[in-house]
């Protein structure tokens, strides 16, 4: 299969795999994740691997596109009304699976301190798309759901700061091992990573939302937008800071420094969905079924530790914003899902730790898959105990 | 030319408590349901109304709260004729609920081009025109100044 063939292929399978299985009830990511899988190298072998080989290249692309998205949610507007219980409940769960997770993989399995620490920080990611579907199937309503929409709606971003944090200590021990351990070293690499990733951000916003005025359509709208994305992305690479961050703080100070930010958000989201079905295919190709049976117990423990994060972090959170009783009991348990973003973290991390990043890449596909078939069941149970489901579902 | 010299200064507005049957009853006479600019007590714009925010009656939450997220399914908007609302829907469901908050605004003083070009970026018609304190002062549409070209150019 030449590698155009195998492009067009894997859009439409996409589309009637996902149409398919959305009869069941399955969200579109799932169904592209298992035609990876599929398709992929540990099954059927048909992917050209032209394609499989770009894989790094296309996930940063997307993950550069998906950050600079999650930064709109930055605008000083948006942080005056999301309210108290969101903010510190969002904040709290994902900080909430980050500890789980890291301790309970390094005193359960007795893992390498950087190794749990990506595990722990990938752990912060939830699937609002899962949630959000659970939603509309059963037309919740009412304060528990409100709330969940909140922080589903903004907690990528934690997750993006959490991960990139992480990733810059882990790479800072993993590079400085065989030297000696230097605290010192860690944290300055870290904060380089966080301010240099600031500056680029900020720079590439201000010569954007400079540059807009040239602007003459739509067409221009679209090629000055996703230009400036690619650019931002292929600097972040090339000075090794971080793509999510750079990108994030990119959309983070273009929606509080232009006039009329939304323009360029919108723009990029005409492009989006072939790129996305693209992403979760090739990330559900790069499984490896061999190494799936070894990974039992760091699974196991992975599932377990961040649920109970999820839910320990969600519920101190709604009791330092003194939410209503039922967020403070069931609202971890309605962010099981985990998907997009934890695929993408997960193939940095591949990329960046060669010996280990199979071990951390399958963990996070094959757990995907569990909590995306577990995870939506989780959110119902957790809407119907809070009281926000009536007892009938209007929709047909 | 400046956007006030050309904007419409007589613009129904609606509040952030003004209910949903108020609303629909105050253009039963329209063909199309217009951008609906939302004010606040001291006459601050605090959002829009359109006609796809009226279909945000028909979904369990407020989708512009989501706008940000990723990988997120488009909703089909064909099951409103399936979906059963109640009588007090109407006096339930207030602007403030499906109003739109992330908004494009000009100011008075922007040129006219400077509009116009707005509105071919976002593909919109119309736009709700402010001051310097972000107080509603009128609206424009593409309308107002195409037929202000047509006027200098001497056909109309």
């Amino acid at each position: 299969m030449n590698t155009v063939l195998g492009l067009g292929f894997i859009l439409l399978a996409g589309f009637f795999l996902a149409k398919l299985l959305g009869k069941i009830k399955f969200p579109s990511v799932t169904a592209y994740l298992l035609l990876g899988i599929l398709i992929g190298p540990s099954v059927g072998s048909f992917l050209p691997s032209d394609l499989l080989n770009a894989s790094a290249l296309i996930s940063n692309i997307v993950l550069g596109v998906i950050a600079f998205g999650v930064g709109q949610n930055f605008s000083l507007q948006n942080f005056s009304r999301i309210g108290k219980s969101v903010l510190w409940i969002s904040v709290l769960e994902a900080t909430g699976a980050w500890i789980f997770v890291t301790v309970a993989f390094l005193l359960i399995l007795h893992q390498p301190f950087y190794i749990a620490l990506v595990f722990g920080a990938i752990a912060s990611a939830t699937a609002p798309a899962a949630t959000v579907m659970v939603i509309r199937e059963f037309r919740s309503k009412g304060n528990f759901t409100d709330t969940l929409l909140g922080v589903v709606a903004i907690d990528d971003a934690w997750c993006l700061i959490i991960f990139a944090v992480s990733l810059a200590v882990a790479q800072a021990i993993y590079n400085h091992m065989l030297a000696g351990f230097f605290l010192f070293k860690v944290f300055s690499a870290s904060l380089l990573t966080i301010l240099g990733a600031f500056v680029l951000g900020a720079i590439v916003a201000a010569l954007l939302s400079s540059l807009s005025k040239f602007l003459r359509s739509q067409a221009e709208l679209l090629i000055l937008t996703i230009g400036f994305v690619f650019l931002t992305i292929g600097l972040a690479l090339r000075f090794h800071l971080s793509v999510l961050l750079s990108n994030m703080f990119f959309g983070a100070v273009l929606i509080n420094i232009d006039k009329t930010p939304l323009k360029f958000f919108e723009s990029l989201k005409t492009i989006d969905p072939p790129l996305f079905l693209l992403f979760f295919v090739l990330a559900g190709a790069n499984l490896e079924i061999s190494i799936l049976p070894k990974l039992g117990l760091i699974g196991i423990t992975y599932l377990i530790s961040r649920v109970l994060g999820k839910m320990c972090g969600a519920g101190v959170g709604a009791h330092f914003a003194r939410a209503q009783r039922n967020i403070k009991k069931y609202l971890g348990l309605a962010l099981i899902p985990q998907a997009g973003v934890a695929l993408g973290c997960a193939l940095i991390a591949k990329n960046d730790f060669p010996d280990v990043g199979n071990m951390i890449f399958t963990t996070i596909i094959a757990t995907t898959v569990i909590y995306e078939i577990i995870g939506p069941l989780c959110t119902k149970y957790a809407l119907h105990k809070a009281g926000d489901v009536a007892l009938q579902s209007s929709s047909p | 030319m400046q956007v006030k010299e050309l904007m419409s200064k007589n613009v129904i507005t609606v509040t952030r408590s003004t209910t949903l049957k108020a609303l629909l009853t105050m253009f039963i006479k329209f063909h199309i349901f217009p951008l609906v600019p939302v004010v606040d007590e001291q006459g601050h714009l605090a959002g829009i109304v359109s006609f796809q925010n009226l279909l945000n009656v028909f979904r369990p939450y407020n989708p512009e709260l989501l706008k940000a997220v990723p990988f997120l399914d488009e909703e089909g908007e064909d099951n409103i004729f399936h979906i059963d609302l109640t009588e007090e829907v109407g006096n339930l469901v207030l602007v403030e609920d499906i109003m739109e908050q992330k908004i494009v605004s000009l100011r008075e003083d922007m040129s006219i081009e400077e509009a116009f070009n707005l509105m071919k970026m976002h593909l919109k018609e119309e736009f709700p025109v402010v001051d310097k304190n972000n107080t509603l002062v009128g609206m424009i549409g593409v309308f107002d100044i195409i037929r202000e070209v047509f006027h200098q150019k001497g056909v109309i």
